[in-house]
């Protein structure tokens, strides 16, 4: 009973939903993170890689003579090398099935490329030298005998006849021909509808630009013929499988990767890249740690890109408005090799379908290869865009059929009533509010006081607009993860998860929910994560999934950790463990003022007190929990934009939004959650664009031509919760680290065609930056056909 | 060799004298606070003070650091007592991967030392460092605090 109302006072500042500062900050603010660059191994060498400058082309020879002669050059090599090492390809781990049934082509990519290059930015070799300065002079070096072909960067371009051929394998360049839906129920929708509403739209290929650039050390200890890989990803449990499996066929325990502080990924850093068997290999032959750290110009061409999907969507209404189908047709870039999850296929069925009672959907997907850097996850990772069609539909179907746009949408919500709600997207929906929260969202961006605003903008020449931007979101698929739980030999009490930290801040929220459950005070729990060898399962951080997988893992290794705790404090408190209760941090004799607290029993143990065989000697645990299912994150975003008609810029004024987290461990961070996921959303739809010229050759690939969100561009957003607890997980946590680009795109973009809509304009395409604007306004225009 | 006074410490370092300060900081001294980003000026990742003015380290070239007074992120803690633009960094939650806040903590704490009360016009100007996670409501919030301390 002692420290009783010292743990109240514990739960009532650290226990879930307080808003606990991140415990990650006072080293990062200090300078003393330890991302992958910053750690050095001795005797370590420098790796260069070699990269192609075509789009498309046949290697008939490499020539590394001059290279390998160079001052400190330790090695040249190429896939050649890697394969005769017993090395393996790259491997996608995802295939759908095509529509007809027969499979997806899912050619391997081979680390390094061997008979031809596909892409501007392929590696095609590398060097090892003994510093960096040393391998980039040697890497001019190399020289490529190569007959150019033509290239093919668009995939529409890339299905016509006679197109350039991006893998012999995949004739005509198809990869998948994905179809999702009940196409008879959907065409019969449309056949009886009232009205339909169609759009042409697009979502622009975006380049990541995770701030930290990729960077890894290979090392290779010859005794124990296990390697090593320093490396910043998003979960270390499953690239060690990936390359332990795929790529050098040993078992998982021959790899080890450790993974310190990751200065962001969004997607970007979870597969395994070309450059990492490089350095394996490259450490074992030269019997020496390897490192390799790429440079931004490098990064632009060879981290894999987000987004770039083109759509026909198309809403079928009644009469009165509600809607009867959904259906979207077009095209996913791959890129030259393919990436999971495939963004264009299931997670745009996932989010289309919003937070509406539409009963029919439809998706089509041509996913083709081309003559550009693959394209992969990016926060959402085709999420987004499903939300974004279908809030531009709305927008588009709401003024073509002189309907409010906050009507027509309240007229189709999924009423709280109906949960649980079998969407059309075979997604179980546990719960929601979702007019509740559009009503919350109309308050807190002032709605009603919009007519005065626009007034005194126009007042000042500048053209206003509003935008609504409803997301529903579905997270990750349910995965394996572990939560362990070790009390340590200094009092500390470490948290194991597979879950990756790269810039979430998980250390707080996870070791709020063992204040809570275990009673620990709160500064003596760590976080561990990214040593794979401390973990038996790990689905890693991706798909909005690790607070709630987590936290589940956690919840239920606490409740181990207390009944390995009753039978222990049974014995030592000399009771029957059935008479044991559990309390705030304190095993009581049930009815008595007998205790132990939880450190105190750990600290018993570890001075090493015998025990009777049949109690348990420790409190250790390392579970793995089975995951629950994915969770419906919703929300609803609404933009205020003002555009100058005279050079088209935008300026994103006011911004509000309204969230349903479900439980909130930690409003902080899912505050900080939702601000980045916005800043993100704006970038794309205001000023990213990724352009390559017909060649296949970036003209994008630098900071002075790509233009990224800066602090002039993020206003000060107001941020609510409306939460509904979730149903299916035992926190009743909705997963948030995506949802702010969900609702971002579709509440700029409706916005900024609500201020233009006067002059005629019915769409613009992302990035509406103000070349694009200017040219709508002020051109005779093609863009805004019906 | 090329002597530099990096927060307070000399070092006599035999580098190129064209290399760039920010290489040298991490590289040769191992003070790898300072991140790079870019190389061209244009990310703020590497910012430092040269003589209390913020400049972008990977642009610098060694030669040009030359005994003048080089502070990076390491020197801001007097005796590990944060400064107190670190302090509000930490009070306002600023960081998420936390990559770019060595630069971003270095250009307030210069715009600070310029602009002692700063509108958030004035903030938008001078911080142009990019932040991939989207921090920038709370550096606004983060410089108007330490402003106000
Ligand atoms: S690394 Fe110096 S500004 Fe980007
Ligand atoms: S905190 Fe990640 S880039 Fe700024």
């Amino acid at each position: 009973m002692r420290d009783e109302p010292e743990t109240d006072l514990a739960l009532m500042k650290f226990g879930i939903g307080q808003p606990v500062p991140r415990s990650e900050d006072p080293k990062l603010l200090r300078g003393e993170g330890r991302y992958t660059d910053d750690i050095s191994l001795s005797g370590q060498a420098y790796a260069v890689m070699v990269r192609s400058r075509h789009a498309h082309a046949t290697i008939r020879g490499i020539d590394s003579t001059e290279a390998r002669a160079m001052p400190g050059v330790l090695g040249v090599y190429t896939q050649a090398d890697l394969e005769a090492a017993g090395f393996g390809p790259l491997k996608c781990p995802i295939a759908f099935p095509n529509r007809d049934g027969t499979p997806m082509k899912t050619p391997p990519r081979p680390a390094l490329a061997r008979d031809k290059v596909r892409f501007v930015g392929e590696a095609v070799a590398f060097i090892v030298a003994e510093t960096a300065a040393q391998a980039r002079d040697a890497a001019e070096a190399v020289i490529f005998d190569v007959e150019e072909l033509p290239a093919v960067t668009d995939p529409v371009a890339a299905l016509a006849p006679g197109a350039p051929q991006v893998h012999a394998d995949a004739p005509g360049n198809l990869v998948l021909d994905y179809h999702y839906g009940d196409a008879d129920a959907v065409n019969a929708a449309f056949a009886r509808a009232a009205h339909v509403t169609r759009l042409e739209i697009v979502s622009n290929r975006v380049v990541v630009n995770a701030m930290e650039p990729r960077a890894a050390i290979g090392s290779y200890d010859p005794d124990t013929q296990r390697w090593t890989l320093h490396v910043g990803c998003q979960g270390v449990f499953g690239l060690r499988a990936s390359l332990a499996k795929d790529v050098l066929n040993v078992p998982p325990d021959k790899v080890h990767v450790l993974t310190g502080n990751v200065g962001g990924s969004f997607g970007m850093k979870a597969p395994v890249y070309p450059e990492y068997p490089c350095l394996l290999f490259a450490a074992r032959a030269l019997g020496r740690p390897v490192k390799w750290t790429d440079e931004r110009s490098e990064s632009f061409v060879s981290d894999h890109h987000g987004r770039d999907h083109q759509r026909i969507a198309e809403l079928a209404l009644d009469a009165e408005g509600n809607f009867l189908a959904v259906r979207l047709t077009g095209y996913g870039n791959a890129g030259a090799f393919i990436y999971p999850p495939l963004p264009a296929t299931i997670n745009a069925v996932k989010n289309v379908v919003d937070v509406y009672r539409t009963p029919a959907i439809e998706v089509n997907s041509k996913i083709v290869f081309t003559n550009t850097t693959p394209i992969a996850a990016y926060r959402g990772a085709g999420r987004p865009e499903g939300n974004y069609y279908m809030e531009r539909l709305i927008d588009t179907a709401a003024r073509e059929m002189g309907i409010d746009r906050v009507e027509l949408r309240r007229r189709n919500h999924i009423a709280p009533q109906a949960m649980p709600w079998k969407a059309p997207s075979g997604m179980l929906y546990d719960s929601g509010d979702f007019t509740g929260v559009l009503d919350d969202a109309l308050k807190a961006a002032d709605w009603q006081g919009f007519d005065k605003r626009r007034q005194e903008s126009r007042a000042r020449g500048r053209l206003r607009g509003r935008g609504i931007g409803s997301y529903l979101e579905v997270t990750a698929p349910p995965s394996k993860e572990m939560g362990g739980i070790r009390f340590e030999a200094d009092g500390t009490v470490t948290m194991i998860s597979g879950t990756l930290d790269y810039g979430q801040g998980h250390a707080s929220p996870f070791a709020q929910v063992l204040v809570e459950k275990l009673g620990i005070p709160f500064d003596r729990l760590r976080l561990l994560q990214g040593d794979s060898d401390q973990l038996k399962a790990g689905g890693g951080t991706g798909g909005s999934r690790s607070a709630l997988v987590a936290g589940q893992a956690f919840v239920e290794a606490s409740a181990q950790v207390i009944e390995r705790g009753r039978q222990i404090a049974a014995h030592i408190l000399e009771a029957a463990a059935a008479d044991i209760e559990f309390s705030r941090g304190r095993f009581t004799i049930a009815g008595t003022d007998r205790s132990i607290g939880i450190l105190e029993l750990a600290e018993r143990l570890r001075s090493g007190m015998s025990l009777p065989p049949d109690v348990p000697s420790s409190l250790d645990v390392a579970h793995v929990s089975d995951n629950p299912p994915s969770s419906f994150p919703n929300g609803c975003h609404i933009a205020e934009v003002e555009i100058d008609p005279d050079t088209g810029a935008v300026d994103v004024v006011r911004y509000a939004m309204v969230n349903d987290f479900g439980t909130v461990i930690n409003p902080l961070l899912v505050e900080g959650q939702a601000h980045g996921g916005v800043v993100q959303g704006i970038g794309q739809a205001l000023m990213e664009h990724t352009v390559f010229n017909d060649e296949g050759q970036p003209l994008t690939g630098s900071y002075m031509d790509y233009a990224l969100p800066r602090a002039v561009h993020a206003p000060d957003f107001r941020v609510q919760n409306h939460p509904v607890p979730c149903k299916s997980n035992i926190l009743g946590i909705k997963g948030c680290g995506e949802a702010g680009c969900a609702g971002a795109l579709p509440a700029v973009m409706n916005a900024v065609i609500d201020a233009l809509q006067e002059h005629g304009i019915r769409h613009i395409d992302m990035p509406a930056t103000p070349e694009k604007i200017w040219r709508a306004l002020h051109e005779p225009r093609e863009e805004t056909r019906p | 060799m090329v002597a530099l006074n990096v927060n307070g410490k000399s070092y006599d370092v035999n580098v190129d004298p064209e290399t760039p300060l920010l290489w040298v900081l991490r590289d040769t001294i191992g003070l790898t606070g300072t991140k790079y980003g870019c190389g061209i000026a244009q990310c703020g990742a590497c910012t430092v003070h040269l003589d209390g003015e913020a400049m972008r380290a990977c642009i610098v070239p060694v030669s040009e650091a030359a005994n003048r007074k080089i502070t990076t992120i390491e020197g801001l803690a007097e005796n590990g007592v944060l400064s107190k633009v670190q302090q509000v960094w930490l009070d306002h939650d600023v960081p998420q991967c936390g990559y770019c806040q060595s630069g971003m903590i270095m250009a307030a704490t210069a715009l600070l030392k310029s602009t002692p009360k700063p509108t958030d016009e004035d903030i938008n100007a001078a911080m142009t460092n990019i932040c991939r996670c989207g921090t920038y409501q709370q550096v606004r919030a983060a410089i108007h605090a330490a402003a106000k301390a």
